[in-house]
Formats: structure tokens, C-alpha cells, sequence
């Protein structure tokens, strides 16, 4: 089950809500956790006794390195054990060496637990901050085994701290203010996976349907583009439709995307993309090498290293770490060589093109066909552009300029930051009736298969 | 100002949620929807085995899904929204004002596997083999057809497997007789299917190399039994943006006539069948009018003055070509291997027709399954 099916807005999310509500504001936070249990088990049984599974060992560990924590040698290997189990468990299923292991866990037939990556991550994180001494190894099980499977974060939600998870858990606001935001952030996510997200991805297997050897410059650029639009527009449409559904239960998550992809500076660029992932990878990889290493030019590769952690962490694959690698040196070639004012404007472009032609990498099976579409891409095959691509434009035009207008900051500003009052009421008074119009909008599109579950990248 | 917003944004929503929640886990189930032609999912019924590998979360899903509160109007919604957010396709269907237009076919995907399936029909049996691959309207109308969807013609899927078949099969190029007429209305608008003057067309061409005059054009007097006729293409999109279609039958005068019509029905059952089943235009599956439901076999006689045998294996582009061929044989067997349960030989002893002819749309004969049947 996924966020953007019929089976859970129309379903799963009533009968939770109602739950949720009924109960005795005491017991909520097990009423949560049997929710989320109720989730993994709409997945399949078996995901859910994995999830659980995970949950139990890392709380187990938790404790083993808080018990021999007065000997720092000790609790190390409770530390290191706990890391190689969390990260096998991701490896095990995004690559293809750990058949066997599957197997062995007596898997069934295509099982992937969703959303592995990112609970796997905050699992590791808990763990390190355990043993720093940072956080006190919590005994309250209900709270850690909510910190893994909490499911407004299992597809995709915001990657989270366990104690910024806790507080939020603690400092609830269960008001109907706040189901009103949540509701308009879990439309808004929805729009951007269904309505964005889905089409980018028809045009960009449309641009890429055709041999890369032969297609014109004007259908590679499109595919280049609708790629990177539609990665964003997904991640951060299910990071939304998660945050939404925490806001419905009175959970303030934080945002993951702060419309990155029009930023003026590419380090901005850098630090709006997937904000709590690249945070994790700092705080936990990067941060702790920094203070070793003195040198300028050594910082810089260590920061370009965790873009490459980054990267390979999006695909598992050469492809996504060479973009993470890249997306990296490009920020530090920014820093070094950008030492005067530029234009905002200027500044926009040249990031919106960076990411773009890097993104051929993301996307890519194999570097060398990354490398021959990037020569598509600049005329390589000697055809700038035939009919193919301006059918792809005639008919992609309005949705491209439309949803590269929506991933700018200027729709939020219009709606939240503008300083006369007129507006701002006139704004006031449509946006409920423009959160249900897009509601039903987003329903009629998913009538037909009933949930939109395509995906550019299994996370 | 912004708490109040907030709420009435609240309250807007999640009422229209719960309505329509309500509505979809209250409100009445129908097994079948006619606008769609197909059979609704039924409630998933738990058992341990399937809530462990996870299929009754899918089927439960697939459930909500099909008896959603006011599904039909939802699809009718979201082909429109889709035509007009990006390209006119709609659940692999490309729309436009003239017609509907299959975008995801396969076709013939492995034209010497398929090829070897007849060959060693063919080897065999004793009588002669007469083969014809009908395009899909994709096939002949898909030049409108975005660039980047069409990859390989029909007519080279044709070709591939003509020329991967045993030399003794008699073949007949349907494709471009079709082709050639595709200013006519040899195709419906709405469904994948030719026309019973498509049919016709290539009725002329067929019967010919079966040995036999075709019949003039004018000897038929046609019947316009409905002009509401929206087929498979249209249960896909609900998109009624194309006319709906007209429905004929080919009645030939003052010539031979049906004398029986048994069928085996999927039950193994014997029964009566009908070649013009007028019933089944009331219901949201007008095609099956020709020759009724499918069945797997349908033994036919009649007053032809001939001792001449056919056997026809065809899937649902026979349909309607059928009746054609009624003025030339005394019986005439149809098999339908989409529906059959057995093989070919559990059915039919083929040795006992002179003639045999393969008759199959190009979306069939992809379907190396359905297919493997016919093989002895």
C-alpha cells in the first residue's frame, strides 16, 4: 500500500484517524504503533515480522552498547555488530549479491521492504548516538519500535533523528488547525506524485524510449530534464504526503525539500536537496572525519566523498555515486571560483543546468551510456531536432513549464509571504476549496489503477 | 485567520473522505461493470498464506479499487484530465476525436516461436492449411501514432512470421488489403476489432484461395443492429470523445442456411448456440452478439449443397467473418483456443476437415500460451 492509492486515503487513513481519536490520549502513542503495524501488515505479514524483527535487534543492540557504554574498547563491538546487520539488511535487498540470504530468511517471492533505506539509516544513527553518549538508550520499546515503522515515515518520510523523533512524538498538537495543514501538505504531495510525477515519467520514457545513439539533442535535453523534475517531484511528493499524515496526527515533521532545484547558488542546491539524508551523512560520516583532517583541500574531498556516499546510497550503483561525486566537486568549484556577487538570476540558470546534466548520471544504467546521452544531448548525433521531439514539446510544454514554476519557491511565496492584505485574504479564503478541488483532481486520476506506485528508484 | 482556514480546509476534506469512505464500504456491489466489460474484483478473504506474502493487501487493494463510490464517473473524469495534462493517452490508449487507438500492444514478439506452433500443426495434418494474421486497428490506422510509441509496424510482425512459416502453409496478406482500405469503415472506432464490412473485405480475398467465387457485395442485405456498439478500447478509457459504433449483420439471401449450431461450452457442457446472439446488445459486451459467448468449440451445419468441411481456428477477429462463409461449407467448425481448457486434439480431430484455417488478430498471437494449445 502506498500513500497515493485509494486504499489508504480512502481507507486505511479514515479508519486510523478515527481510531486515533477515539482513543484515550494515554494510550495513543500504542495506538500508533498498532497502526503502523496494521500498515506493514497491509504490505504483507512477512514485512511486517521482518520490520518488527529489525526493530527488536536494534533495540536489543541499543541496549548492549548503553550497558557496556564505561568501557568505551567494549562497547564498540556491540556498535560495530549492530552497523554490519543494519547495513547487510539494506544490502541484502538493494543488490543482487545476498540471493542466498533471502533464501535463508525464507523471503517470499519479490519481497522488498519498503522504505529499508531510510529506516536502516536512522536505525545506524540511533546506535552511534547511543555510543557517543549523546541520546540515553530509551526503554520505552513502544517509542523505538514507533521510530522504525511509524508509517507516515516508512515510504519515503522524512529521515529523522530518534530524539528530534521523540520530541515531536512528545510535543504533539492534535488540533484541527493542524490536520488543516496536514491535510494541505498531504494534497500537496499527492499532486506532485500524481500529477507531476507520473507525467514527467511518461515523458521521460518517452524521450527515452529511442536508441541514445539516434535521438536528437531537443528529446535527449527533455528526457534530461523531465528526469530530474520527476525524481524531485516524487521524493518530495512522498516526503509530503508522509509529513501530511504525521501532521493529522498531531506530529510536526520538518520538510525534506526547500525547493532546491531552482536554487541561486548550487551549494543552496546542496543543502535543500533531500535535507535530512545529506544531514544524516554529515553528522554521522563526514563531520567526524572533518575534525581530523585540517586542510582545506582535504575537507573538500571529504565533502565530496559524502556526495559520493550519497549518491551511491540513492542507486547502490556507479551511476548515482559518479552524480554524488560530481554534484559535489561542482559545489566546491562554485565556492572557490564564485568569489564575487552574481546575479540571482544567472545563478539559477547555471544551477538548474548543473543538476540537470548531472542528473544524466542518476539516471543512467551504465556510465558509458550516461556518457553517449550527454553527447545526444549536445548534438552529438548530428541531428538537433526532428519530429519526435517536437511532438514531445508541443505536448509536454504546458506540464514542464507549469510543474518548473511549482518547484520554485514563488507559488509559497504568493500563497504565505505576501505583504498586502487583500491577497493574502483571497488567498485565505480559496485555499480550502483548492486543497478539495486538488483532492478530487488527484482521486480521478488514480481511479483507474488505484494507486500510483511507480517509482524511479526503489529507496 | 490562518487557524480558521486551516480548519475549514480540515473539515472540507476530510468530510469529503469520509462520504465518500462511506459511500464505498456501504454502498452497494455490482460483480460486473458493463461500461468497463469486465468482471469486478471480489472481497479478499483472509487466510494466513496470502496475508503473509502480501497478496491480500493487493487484492484488497485491487477491491477498493473496483467498487470505489462512483467509479464509472471517476474514469470518465480521469481520461478527460489526463488527454488534457500531457499526451492523449490514457491507460495505454491514445485518444483522439476519430478514434481510440491501442498504444501497448505487444504483437507477434517472437515470430519463429509462434511459427513453429503452426508448423507443427500443419505437419501433422493431412488436409490444407490457410493461415491469416489480422491486424489490430493499431495496425492500420497507428501512422497517427506518436513517433516514440510505435517501434515495429504490424505489417513488419506480419511479415516475420510469414517468413518463419513452413512454405506449405497457405498465407494471406490481410494486412494490406485493409490497409488499403482504411478510408472505409473496416475498423470500429472505439475497439480493436474490424468491422463486419473489414471482414468482409478480407472474406473476398480468403475464400478465394479456399477455392470458391466470393459473393458480390449486393447479394447481402445489411442490418444496422445498433448504432451504440463502444468496445474494449472505450472499457479501457471510458472516453467517449470518438462516436460510438455501428453494428452489422450480413444476411445473405436466398442462399444456404444454419441448419444446427451445438456448442461445447467452457463447461464441457452441449448446447444450443446462436450465430447472431441479439440479447447480449443489451449488455456492456455488444461484440459477443456474433456467435454468443465464446466457447471453445462451435460445430455448425448447414443447407449448402456440398460435402465440403472447414475447421476455423481463430480468436475474437473471427467473430463476425464467420457467417461469411456459410454459402461455401456444409459444416464448419470453430475453435476458439482463448477459452479452451484442453488441447486442440481433446476437442476436434482436425483429420476429419479438408481444410483449416488459422484466423488471428496480432494481439493474440502473442500469447504463446493460449497458442501452445493448438500444437498436437
Amino acid at each position: 500500500m502506498v500513500y497515493s492509492s485509494l486504499l489508504f486515503i480512502y481507507g486505511f487513513l479514515p479508519v486510523s484517524l478515527i481510531l486515533y481519536y477515539i482513543t484515550p490520549k494515554k494510550f495513543r502513542e500504542m495506538m500508533l504503533l498498532f497502526l503502523s503495524a496494521a500498515f506493514c501488515c497491509m504490505i504483507s505479514l512477512y514485512f511486517l515480522i521482518f520490520i518488527a524483527v529489525f526493530a527488536a535487534v536494534n533495540y536489543i543492540f541499543m541496549h548492549l552498547i548503553s550497558r557496556s557504554r564505561r568501557n568505551e574498547k567494549l562497547s564498540a563491538v556491540p556498535l560495530a555488530v549492530g552497523i554490519i546487520i543494519d547495513l547487510v539488511a539494506v544490502f541484502a535487498f538493494r543488490t543482487e549479491f545476498f540471493t542466498w540470504l533471502h533464501r535463508m530468511i525464507r523471503a517470499p517471492e519479490g519481497f522488498y521492504p519498503v522504505g529499508i533505506s531510510f529506516f536502516a539509516l536512522g536505525a545506524v544513527g540511533t546506535l552511534i548516538d547511543v555510543y557517543k553518549g549523546r541520546i540515553k538508550a530509551d526503554r520505552n520499546m513502544v517509542r523505538f519500535a514507533l521510530y522504525i515503522m511509524f508509517f507516515p515515515r516508512l515510504l519515503m518520510g522524512p529521515l529523522l533523528r530518534y530524539r528530534v523523533f521523540t520530541n515531536i512524538l512528545s510535543n504533539r498538537s492534535e488540533s484541527l488547525s493542524e490536520m488543516g495543514v496536514g491535510m494541505t501538505i498531504f494534497v500537496k504531495g499527492l499532486a506532485k506524485k500524481v500529477i507531476a510525477a507520473d507525467n514527467l515519467y511518461m515523458l521521460y520514457t518517452a524521450a527515452r524510449s529511442g536508441d541514445v545513439s539516434e535521438i536528437s539533442a531537443v528529446t535527449a535535453w527533455l528526457g534530461a530534464v523531465a528526469y530530474i523534475l520527476c525524481l524531485y517531484f516524487e521524493l518530495s511528493g512522498f516526503a509530503d504526503m508522509g509529513t501530511g499524515t504525521a501532521y493529522l496526527f498531531g506530529l510536526k515533521f520538518p520538510q525534506s525539500f526547500n525547493y532546491p532545484l531552482f536554487s541561486i547558488r548550487l551549494k543552496y542546491f546542496a543543502a535543500r536537496w533531500q535535507s535530512q539524508v545529506t544531514q544524516w551523512l554529515r553528522r554521522y560520516i563526514t563531520k567526524p572525519i572533518y575534525g581530523v583532517c585540517s586542510k582545506r583541500l582535504l575537507r573538500e574531498i571529504v565533502f565530496i566523498m559524502g556526495w559520493g556516499l550519497f549518491g551511491f546510497w540513492y542507486t547502490v550503483d556507479l551511476g548515482g555515486t559518479v552524480w554524488g561525486i560530481l554534484i559535489g566537486t561542482a559545489v566546491i568549484i562554485e565556492s572557490r571560483l564564485l568569489k564575487k556577487k552574481i546575479m540571482n538570476f544567472t545563478g539559477m540558470i547555471y544551477t538548474f543546468f548543473t543538476v540537470v546534466i548531472l542528473g544524466v548520471f542518476l539516471s543512467g544504467d551504465s556510465l558509458g551510456g550516461s556518457v553517449r546521452y550527454l553527447f545526444a544531448m549536445v548534438g552529438g548525433n548530428g541531428i538537433l531536432a526532428d519530429a519526435d521531439g517536437f511532438y514531445l514539446v508541443k505536448t509536454y510544454i504546458v506540464l514542464l513549464l507549469v510543474t518548473m514554476y511549482a518547484s520554485t519557491d514563488l507559488f509559497r511565496n504568493l500563497m504565505t509571504r505576501t505583504g498586502r492584505n487583500k491577497v493574502k485574504a483571497a488567498v485565505m479564503a480559496v485555499s480550502p476549496v483548492l486543497v478539495l478541488a486538488v483532492l478530487i483532481l488527484c482521486t480521478a486520476v488514480i481511479s483507474y489503477s488505484g494507486s500510483s506506485d511507480m517509482l524511479l528508484m526503489k529507496l | 485567520m490562518m487557524k480558521l482556514t486551516s480548519r475549514i480546509t480540515a473539515l472540507l476534506t476530510l468530510a469529503f473522505i469520509a462520504v465518500f469512505s462511506a459511500m464505498t464500504f456501504f454502498g452497494g456491489k455490482r460483480d460486473i461493470s458493463p461500461e468497463e466489460n469486465r468482471v469486478l474484483a471480489k472481497a479478499p478473504e483472509l487466510n494466513a498464506k496470502e496475508l503473509y506474502d502480501g497478496r491480500t493487501g493487493e487484492k484488497l487493494d485491487r477491491y477498493v479499487t473496483d467498487h470505489f463510490a462512483g467509479r464509472n464517473r471517476w474514469l470518465v473524469g480521469s481520461s478527460l484530465i489526463q488527454t488534457e495534462l500531457s499526451e492523449s493517452i490514457v491507460n495505454g490508449v491514445y485518444v483522439s476525436d476519430d478514434r481510440l487507438i491501442s498504444t501497448d500492444d505487444k504483437g507477434i514478439t517472437d515470430a519463429s516461436a509462434m511459427a513453429e506452433v503452426f508448423d507443427s500443426f500443419a505437419e501433422n495434418y493431412d488436409g490444407m492449411v490457410y493461415f491469416a494474421a489480422i491486424p489490430t486497428s493499431a495496425g492500420v490506422y497507428g501512422d497517427v501514432l506518436p513517433g516514440h510509441i510505435v517501434r515495429q509496424t504490424e505489417s513488419q510482425q506480419i511479415n516475420a512470421l510469414y517468413y518463419a512459416m513452413d512454405s506449405d502453409i497457405r498465407k494471406i496478406d490481410a494486412y494490406n488489403i485493409l490497409k488499403m482500405l482504411k478510408d472505409n469503415y473496416i475498423y470500429y472506432r472505439n475497439d480493436t476489432k474490424w468491422t463486419s464490412y473489414g471482414a468482409y473485405c478480407v472474406y473476398k480475398t480468403v475464400i478465394q484461395k479456399l477455392g470458391f467465387q466470393p459473393n458480390s457485395y449486393d447479394k447481402y442485405s445489411i442490418e444496422h443492429v445498433t448504432d451504440n456498439f463502444r468496445g474494449n478500447l472505450y472499457n479501457r478509457t471510458l472516453s467517449r470523445r470518438p462516436k460510438a459504433d455501428i453494428m452489422d449483420i450480413y444476411e445473405y439471401h436466398n442462399g444456404a442456411e444454419v441448419t444446427s449450431c451445438i456448442v461445447v461450452r467452457r463447461d464441457g457442457i452441449n448446447a444450443e448456440g446462436q450465430i447472431f446472439d441479439r440479447e447480449k446488445l443489451e449488455t456492456g459486451d455488444k461484440y459477443s452478439m456474433y456467435l454468443g459467448d465464446a466457447v471453445p468449440i462451435m460445430r455448425i451445419t448447414t443447407s449448402a449443397n456440398t460435402d465440403k468441411k472447414l475447421l476455423v481456428i481463430k480468436d475474437d477477429f473471427g467473430d463476425c467473418f464467420v457467417p461469411f462463409l456459410f454459402q461455401h461449407y456444409s459444416e464448419i467448425t470453430v475453435v476458439d483456443p482463448s477459452v479452451m481448457t484442453g488441447k486442440l486434439s481433446d476437442y476436434v480431430n482436425a483429420d476429419d476437415y479438408g481444410q483449416t484455417l488459422f484466423l488471428f488478430g496480432t494481439d493474440s498471437l502473442s500469447d504463446r500460451e493460449m497458442m501452445s494449445k493448438i500444437t498436437p
